[in-house]
């Protein structure tokens, strides 16, 4: 088997039924024309007694409710990416033959595994919304027969047996060489191909020669090869423009799915997603993710990019969304023996995004001192994929309650008495002071215009508590509690 | 009644037998480092438990953070702290006890509770650590019971022991709950760490392993 077809059904049908949620289930059929003279050119199957040719108003009159609709070109160009990133999941040589048909040259595959990557790529078809099939055989024409009689993947390990009880039409006769094999009795492409080559050439001329090598399953053409994408971007215009998450998330996940196929064709993963949202305002939203994690899992990204959407507010309705993966190499790395990683990395990292939805993105982490004296200086990080081993215990060890505290300083009003407070009246703590240590005066950044001194006092309330003063240019707070 | 504790007695073993499940676990988890908690609780935190922690400002919960910090740390957990304040003082402890913490820094009651409701079924942490105190406590204590009973269930059958600090009774049936009264002073300040901790006192509340063997 040195070539692969994946095609699909009623393409036009259900590339449209998969751009739109509220086509879902319902009868469906493709019109052609305008007004009156609007014909069927495609029904769905739930479209009872709809058939192509008919009349729309005929059309409406044997099938209530079914929902006519032009072909939707922008959601076809879709769809065709969406099956030419599977076909090139299967080997780098793919061919675009036609909407919603891709043929696949498999020389150099591995013959073993190209049935079970196959039916793999149609399964991940379908739950992207489009079923296709998949054939595999000696040469193209071959493969697309196979494809179009698969369910949903055919293998033709031996083409004469596949082709015999095939019916005529599989080769597109012309309707005279169709009329003239009727005539003689043959119905099947194994009737026609018992019929020697040159006789049937000779009574129907180059084309009955021509069909009986169709029939054969023997004409092989060179592919017309088509580029693997190398970026990564899909892009969609509302008409008319959206104002809920639901249509947006809806396209965000087709673009996912086509995205994650697209990136895995090429061997790398998604280290960043890029959401760009085009107002009605002519405004733009947008919004990085850099993902913790690298990698081509589509729920991931949804839940990443859902996190986000639930947060947005804008101004004016979107009429526009486009969503970028930036590639990387996939991660490979190896933990130490003794290392303490995640069980489940995956629902850590999207935690850790929602988190960052929910409060922020620069209030979630793990924090570090940062690189000064001055008060309450700390970064906020990416948190470790293992937990290092811990260093040896501080020396000095750790003394005294510890710190907790209050953000914003609570302003407070301190009484001195020979330089040393002597009474407290804060929002946070009021009363006399019985015990005070301090000052300890830290001040840094003096060459800078955000230059700061502060000093430092703790101090024990008479009616009990710890608490920890600062005075600074500005005047007395109290910082926090000693617990 | 006579005989009525050995009838109590062989109930409670009947049920444990029956609801193996249900049958408290002490400890399991990770030790705060606060011997007084510590022997309260059986060896640790429970491991998928909820433990409420009641402590007044300055009553020594900050040391049992602490304590709680540096044991997982020794032991390569993960610590997860849903500050409903925002009141950790990173530069308060070791900076190598902060390597394995992912802190949440909320501003409201609302952040904390659904920052506390995504760790506890997170599944990577050994310990998650729902801070609600510098939280007004009469807006807590008008939180629908339903959140605290979302959180408990959340809890149970995960791997993380839950902390909840609070400033007051407030989980409604916690199924462990431990008060704090530590008089700090600010002689204290030059005792070391460890010894402060160890002189922490706890009121046993609801769910000392010897005061009942069941859930509530």
């Amino acid at each position: 088997m040195n070539y692969a077809v994946l095609w699909v059904r009623d393409f036009a049908l259900h590339a449209l039924r998969r751009s739109d949620p509220a086509l879902a289930g319902r009868p469906l059929a493709l019109i052609a024309g305008e007004g009156r003279r609007a014909v069927v050119t495609e029904a769905a199957p739930e479209a009872a007694g709809v058939t192509p040719g008919l009349a729309a108003t005929l059309a409406m009159a044997r099938c209530p409710g079914v929902i006519l609709r032009p072909r939707d070109p922008d959601a076809e160009v879709e769809a065709n990416r969406l099956l030419l990133a599977a076909a090139f999941t299967l080997a780098p040589r793919v061919e675009f033959t036609g909407p919603g048909c891709c043929t696949i040259d498999l020389q150099g595959a591995d013959p073993d595994r190209t049935g079970a990557a196959m039916r793999l790529r149609v399964a991940e078809l379908a739950r992207a919304g489009l079923p296709a099939q998949g054939g595999a055989a000696a040469t193209p024409l071959l493969a697309a027969y196979a494809a179009r009689c698969a369910e949903p993947v055919r293998l033709v390990p031996d083409a004469r047996a596949f082709l015999a009880p095939l019916p005529l039409a599989f080769a597109e006769p012309t309707p005279a060489h169709a009329e003239i094999l009727r005539g003689w009795g043959i119905d099947t492409l194994g009737r026609l191909t018992a019929l020697p080559k040159a006789e049937v050439g000779r009574r129907l001329g180059t084309d009955g020669a021509a069909l009986w090598e169709r029939a054969a399953g023997e004409a092989t053409r060179v592919l017309r090869l088509v580029a693997p994408p190398t970026t990564f971007i899909a892009e969609w215009d509302y008409d008319p423009p959206v104002e809920s998450v639901e249509p947006l998330f809806f396209r965000l996940r087709r673009f996912a799915e086509r995205l994650a196929l697209e990136l895995r064709a090429a061997g790398v993963v998604a280290e960043k997603l890029t959401l760009r949202l085009f107002l009605e305002d002519e405004t733009e939203h947008g919004r990085d993710f850099r993902l913790p994690e690298p990698g081509a899992d589509v729920d991931l990204w949804l839940r990443v990019l859902l996190a986000h959407l639930e947060t947005v507010r804008t101004a004016a309705r979107v009429a526009g969304v486009r969503l970028a993966a930036t590639p990387a190499r996939p991660p490979q790395k190896q933990d130490g023996l003794f290392d303490t990683g995640l069980r489940d990395p995956a629902v850590f990292w999207e935690n850790l995004a929602r988190l960052g939805a929910l409060v922020g993105d620069d209030r979630v982490g793990t924090p570090a001192p940062a690189d000064t004296h001055r008060p309450d200086a700390f970064t906020l990080g990416k948190p470790a994929e293992t937990v290092p081993a811990p260093a040896p215990p501080p020396v000095p060890a750790p003394r005294g309650p510890v710190l907790r505290r209050f953000r914003p300083p609570r302003p407070a009003r301190v009484v001195c008495v020979e330089e040393r407070p002597a009474q407290l009246e804060s929002e946070a703590a009021q009363g006399a002071v019985r015990a005070a240590a301090g000052p300890w005066r830290v001040s840094g950044d003096w060459w800078r215009p955000e230059a700061w001194a502060v000093e430092t006092w703790q101090v024990e309330l008479a009616g009990g508590g710890v608490y920890q003063l600062a005075r600074t240019a500005a005047g007395w707070c109290v910082e926090g509690v000693l617990d | 009644m006579s005989g009525g504790p050995a009838t109590l007695a062989a109930l409670r073993s009947l049920l444990a037998a029956r609801f193996p499940e249900k049958a408290r676990k002490t400890g399991g988890g990770p030790a705060t480092g606060v011997a007084a908690v510590d022997e309260a609780l059986g060896g640790g935190l429970p491991a998928g438990r909820l433990t409420e922690l009641v402590a007044a400002p300055g009553g020594g919960a900050q040391l049992v953070l602490a304590g709680l910090l540096a044991s997982t740390r020794g032991a390569r957990q993960r610590l997860a702290l849903v500050d409903g304040a925002d009141g950790f003082a990173p530069d308060a402890v070791p900076a190598d006890h902060l390597r394995h913490l992912v802190w949440v820094r909320c501003r409201t009651a609302d952040e904390a509770f659904a920052a506390g409701d995504l760790l506890v079924r997170d599944g990577n942490y050994a310990a998650v650590v729902l801070d609600l105190r510098g939280l007004a406590l009469r807006a807590l204590r008008r939180r629908p019971a339903a959140a605290w009973y979302r959180l408990q269930r959340a809890a149970e059958g995960g791997a993380a022991a839950v902390l909840v600090l609070s400033p007051g009774p407030l989980v409604p049936a916690a199924p462990c709950r431990l008060g704090l009264r530590a008089p700090l002073a600010l002689a204290d300040r030059r005792v070391p760490r460890a010894a402060l901790a160890a002189g922490l006192a706890v009121d046993l509340g609801r769910g000392a392993p010897a005061e009942a063997e069941l859930a509530g």
